[in-house]
C-alpha cells in the first residue's frame, strides 16, 4: 500500500522524518508490527493473570493505545504550534483543543460520579490539580523552550523513539538530567513560592456544570480564530479504510478526540494520563543512589501530578504505560513505513540534550508535562493546567522566534 | 476452608435456633440465603466472610464502609453499596494529632448512616489496616458489637472476582450523636510509661517488624515520620501483625491466634497495650486481641513516633544503634 502512494504517507509535510521511502517491503514490516502487537497482547495476558496485575495490564493497554494514537495522528504539541505559527495551518492546534474538549466533558462525567459534592476541601483522587504560582509559569516557559530546542515535547519524543528518531534518545536522556536539576532546585523554589501557591480546582468554586461550561467556552474562544484560518479542503487521498487507519496520517482532530476519550478512560480505571512519573521517579532513584539529591524534597510528595515518589517495584503502572506507548508507536510506524532510524548528527545530539534538560526541569518543577499537567490538568478542571499550557506555548513561541532570528532554529 | 464452613454453620445455627430446627450442615447454605436479610445474625462474630457479605449486600440495616489508604482505590471500584471514608481526613483531626473529635465523628457517622442498631461492615486495602483503625475509632464512640471487619478485606474480595461498583451509594443519614470517646480502648503515653517502669502490671505488644523492634531501623524504608531514638518500649514483646493473617488475607482461627500470642506470654490474664509506629497497624492486632479473643486490650496510637521521641524515658535497643553524629 505504501509503495503505491508514497506522497500520501503524510498529508502534511513530514516533520521528524526526512528520508523518503519506506525501507523494507510491506510484508516484512507488517509481520514485525504484528509480532510487536502480539508481544504486547501476550504481556497484557500474562500481567492480568497475576494477583493485583489488572492495573498493570490496563496501564500497558492504555499506553499502547496512546502510542498508536499519537503516532497515527502525529499528536505533538510543539509541531502543531509551530505548524500554526510558521505554516499558518491551524488544524493541529484545533486537534489539541478537540482533545481537551472531549476530555473535559469525559472527566466531568467521571468526577460527578466520584465526588457528587465538589465544594468541600477534598480534591478528586489523584487528579492532576497542582499549585498555581510563579514557579508553574517558569516551569511552563522552560518546558516550552525545551520543546522548541529539542523539536517536541516529552510524549512526542517517546512516540518518535518508536519511529527511530535520532534526536529522541538524547532528548529523553536530557529529560532525565533536567529532572535531577529540578530536584536540586526544588527546595528553594518550594520554600520561596510553591508552598504558598494556591491549589485551584474550578469545580470546587463553580460546581461541575459551570466549570464544564467555562472550560468549553474558553476552548471555543481559542478555536474561533483558528477556524477562520482553515486551509481549503483537500481531496481525499484514498478511499481504502485500511490505508486510512494504518498508513495515512489521521487528521489531528480525530487523534484529539481519541486522546480525550483515552484520558477519560484511563482516569476512570487506572489514573490520569501522564508520561513523566516513571522518568522522574527513576531519575530521582538514580540521583538519590549517587548521593546527588537533597536529603528531603520539601512537600513534593504531598502534591498531585506526575508523582516521582521513589518506587521499589520493577514494573510500575507508568513504566508499563511508557513501554506500551513506545512499542505501539514502533509497530504503527513500521506498518505505515514511517520507521526511519538514522544516525544522529552532532546538532541533533546537542539540541536533544539541551532541549531535554529544559523539558525535564520544566516537567519536574511543573509537576508534569504537556500531557500530565496540561492535558490531564485541564480535563480535571485544574487552573494549573491552563496556566502551564499558556506559559508552555508562550515559551515555545518565544524560543522559536529568537532561535530563528539567531539562525539556530529552523 | 474449615473456618469458613464453621462460620457459615454458626450463622445458620443462629438463624435456626428460634425456629427450633436443628442446624444440620446440609440445609445450612439454603437457610443462610433465606435469612440473608438479617445481618444481625452475625452478631456473635466480629468478622463477616466475603461470601456472607455478597449475599447480604441488599440487607436493610447494613452499612458497608471502605477505609483504604491509597487514593482512588474506592472510586475505581468498591463493594456495591459501600461508602468511602478517607483515613487521612475523616477519622483523625488534621491539625492536632488525635482521633476525630465527637463533633467531627458525629457528622461522619450521620453521613454514613451509622447507628447503634445498624450492622457496619468495614473493609479496606492493605490487609484491612485502616479498616481496623476505623473499627477502633468507632469502638471508642460506642459502636462496638455491631461493627464487623470483612475477613480478608478488599484483597480477598478482588481475588475472588466478586462484583465491584463505581457508583455512589445513597443511604439515609442517621441521627447518631457521639458522646466523648471512651478512654477504655486507648492507651496514653503515661500508661505505657508506667508499664515500662514496671509501675503497672500490663503487657505491651509491639507489632512492628523485627528490625524496627530491635532498633536496627527507626522505621520502614521510605517513611517520613521518624523518631529520634530507635528500639522499643521496655517490657514489650514483638509479634509482627502479619503473623495473625493467612496468606489469603483472612485472620487465622481463634485457636491459632490464641496459641500465637500465648507463645509470647500474652494470654489475656493481664491487660494488653498494642503499639506500633503510628498506631494504625497495631489497631489490626488490637482488633484481634480485643474483638476476636475477647482480651482486655487497648491501642496506643502514639506508638513509637511518640515514645521514641519522648525525653527521659527508658528504651531498649537490642541492635546497639546509638545516637550520634557521623
Amino acid at each position: 500500500m505504501t509503495g503505491s502512494h508514497p506522497g500520501e504517507v503524510l498529508p502534511l509535510p513530514p516533520r521528524s522524518v526526512s528520508a523518503p521511502g519506506a525501507g523494507r517491503a510491506l510484508p516484512v514490516r507488517a509481520a514485525l508490527s504484528g509480532l510487536i502487537a502480539a508481544g504486547l497482547a501476550a504481556a497484557v495476558w500474562r500481567l492480568s493473570g497475576e494477583p493485583g496485575g489488572a492495573r498493570l495490564a490496563l496501564s500497558l493497554v492504555f499506553g499502547a493505545l496512546f502510542g498508536f494514537v499519537l503516532q497515527r495522528s502525529r499528536f505533538c504539541f510543539y509541531c502543531q504550534w509551530r505548524e500554526f505559527l510558521i505554516g499558518g495551518d491551524p488544524r493541529g492546534m484545533l486537534g489539541i483543543l478537540a482533545a481537551l474538549a472531549a476530555g473535559v466533558a469525559g472527566y466531568a462525567v467521571v468526577l460527578g460520579a466520584w465526588m457528587p459534592d465538589p465544594s468541600g476541601t477534598r480534591l478528586p483522587p489523584d487528579a492532576h490539580i497542582g499549585p498555581v504560582g510563579p514557579v508553574l509559569i517558569l516551569a511552563g516557559l522552560a518546558f516550552g523552550a525545551g520543546m522548541a530546542v529539542s523539536g517536541s515535547c516529552i510524549s512526542a519524543h517517546l512516540y518518535r523513539l518508536g519511529e527511530g528518531s535520532p534526536t529522541a534518545p538524547f532528548a529523553l536522556l536530557g529529560t532525565g538530567l533536567g529532572f535531577v536539576l529540578g530536584f536540586l532546585s526544588w527546595n528553594p523554589l518550594y520554600l520561596a513560592s510553591v508552598s504558598e501557591a494556591p491549589v485551584l480546582w474550578l469545580p470546587r468554586h463553580l460546581g461541575y456544570g459551570l466549570s464544564l461550561a467555562l472550560s468549553l467556552a474558553l476552548l471555543a474562544a481559542l478555536a474561533w480564530p483558528l477556524l477562520r484560518r482553515l486551509p481549503a479542503p483537500q481531496p481525499r487521498a484514498s478511499h481504502d479504510p485500511l490505508h486510512a487507519v494504518f498508513v495515512a496520517r489521521w487528521p489531528v482532530w480525530l487523534g484529539g478526540l481519541a486522546v480525550g476519550a483515552l484520558g477519560t478512560l484511563a482516569y476512570l480505571r487506572v489514573g490520569p494520563l501522564g508520561v513523566t512519573a516513571e522518568i522522574g521517579g527513576r531519575s530521582r532513584q538514580a540521583a538519590g543512589a549517587l548521593g546527588l539529591l537533597p536529603d528531603r524534597l520539601e512537600g513534593l510528595d504531598t502534591f498531585r501530578g506526575c508523582a516521582t515518589a521513589l518506587r521499589d517495584a520493577i514494573l510500575t503502572p507508568n513504566g508499563l504505560f511508557i513501554g506500551g506507548l513506545v512499542l505501539a508507536a514502533l509497530a504503527a510506524a513500521l506498518l505505515a513505513g514511517q520507521f526511519r532510524p538514522a544516525l544522529p548528527t552532532r546538532g541533533q545530539v546537542v539540541r536533544g540534550l539541551a532541549g531535554g534538560v529544559l523539558l525535564g526541569w520544566g516537567a519536574m518543577t511543573g509537576l508534569g508535562c504537556s500531557v500530565g499537567t496540561l492535558l490531564s490538568g485541564i480535563m480535571a478542571g485544574a487552573v494549573s493546567g491552563w496556566v502551564f499550557g499558556l506559559a508552555m506555548f508562550a515559551g515555545a513561541a518565544g524560543t522559536l522566534w529568537a532561535g530563528r532570528r539567531a539562525g539556530v532554529l529552523g | 476452608m474449615l473456618r469458613k464452613s464453621a462460620l457459615l454453620l454458626a450463622i445458620a445455627a443462629g438463624l435456626l435456633a428460634p425456629t427450633g430446627l436443628s442446624a444440620a450442615p446440609d440445609p445450612a447454605s439454603k437457610q443462610l440465603k433465606d435469612g440473608a436479610t438479617k445481618p444481625g445474625a452475625t452478631q456473635e462474630s466480629p468478622l463477616v466472610s466475603t461470601e456472607w457479605l455478597e449475599k447480604n449486600l441488599d440487607a436493610k440495616n447494613l452499612r458497608i464502609v471502605e477505609v483504604s489508604v491509597e487514593p482512588g482505590v474506592f472510586e475505581r471500584g468498591h463493594i456495591p453499596g459501600a461508602q468511602n471514608v478517607a483515613w487521612h481526613t475523616d477519622l483523625v483531626e488534621t491539625v492536632s494529632r488525635d482521633i476525630a473529635g465527637p463533633e467531627k465523628f458525629t457528622a461522619l457517622a450521620r453521613r454514613l448512616g451509622l447507628d447503634r442498631d445498624t450492622t457496619v461492615v468495614l473493609y479496606g486495602d492493605n490487609n484491612n489496616w485502616f479498616a481496623a483503625w476505623g473499627a477502633w475509632v468507632l469502638a471508642q464512640y460506642g459502636l462496638v458489637d455491631n461493627v464487623k471487619l470483612l475477613d480478608g478485606g478488599r484483597k480477598k474480595w478482588e481475588a475472588e472476582k466478586r462484583p465491584l461498583d463505581t457508583r455512589t451509594a445513597e443511604v439515609a443519614p442517621s441521627s447518631f450523636t457521639a458522646q466523648a470517646p471512651s478512654p477504655k480502648l486507648r492507651a496514653r503515653f503515661a500508661d505505657v510509661l508506667a508499664v515500662a517502669k514496671k509501675e503497672r502490671d500490663e503487657q505491651i505488644l509491639d507489632i512492628r517488624s523485627p528490625d524496627e523492634f530491635s532498633g536496627k531501623v527507626i522505621a520502614p524504608a521510605g517513611i517520613q515520620e521518624l523518631a529520634i531514638r530507635a528500639g522499643h518500649i521496655p517490657g514489650s514483646v514483638n509479634i509482627p501483625w502479619a503473623k495473625a493473617v493467612n496468606p489469603d488475607g483472612t485472620l487465622k482461627s481463634k485457636e491459632e491466634l490464641k496459641a500465637l500470642y500465648a507463645a509470647a506470654g500474652i494470654d489475656g490474664s493481664k491487660p494488653i497495650i498494642t503499639s506500633c509506629r503510628i498506631g494504625e497497624r497495631s489497631s489490626h492486632s488490637w482488633f484481634v486481641l480485643s474483638r476476636i479473643l475477647g482480651y482486655d486490650a487497648r491501642n496506643y496510637d502514639g506508638s513509637w513516633t511518640e515514645y521514641g521521641n519522648a525525653v527521659g524515658v527508658p528504651v531498649v535497643n537490642l541492635a546497639g544503634t546509638v545516637w550520634g553524629g557521623k
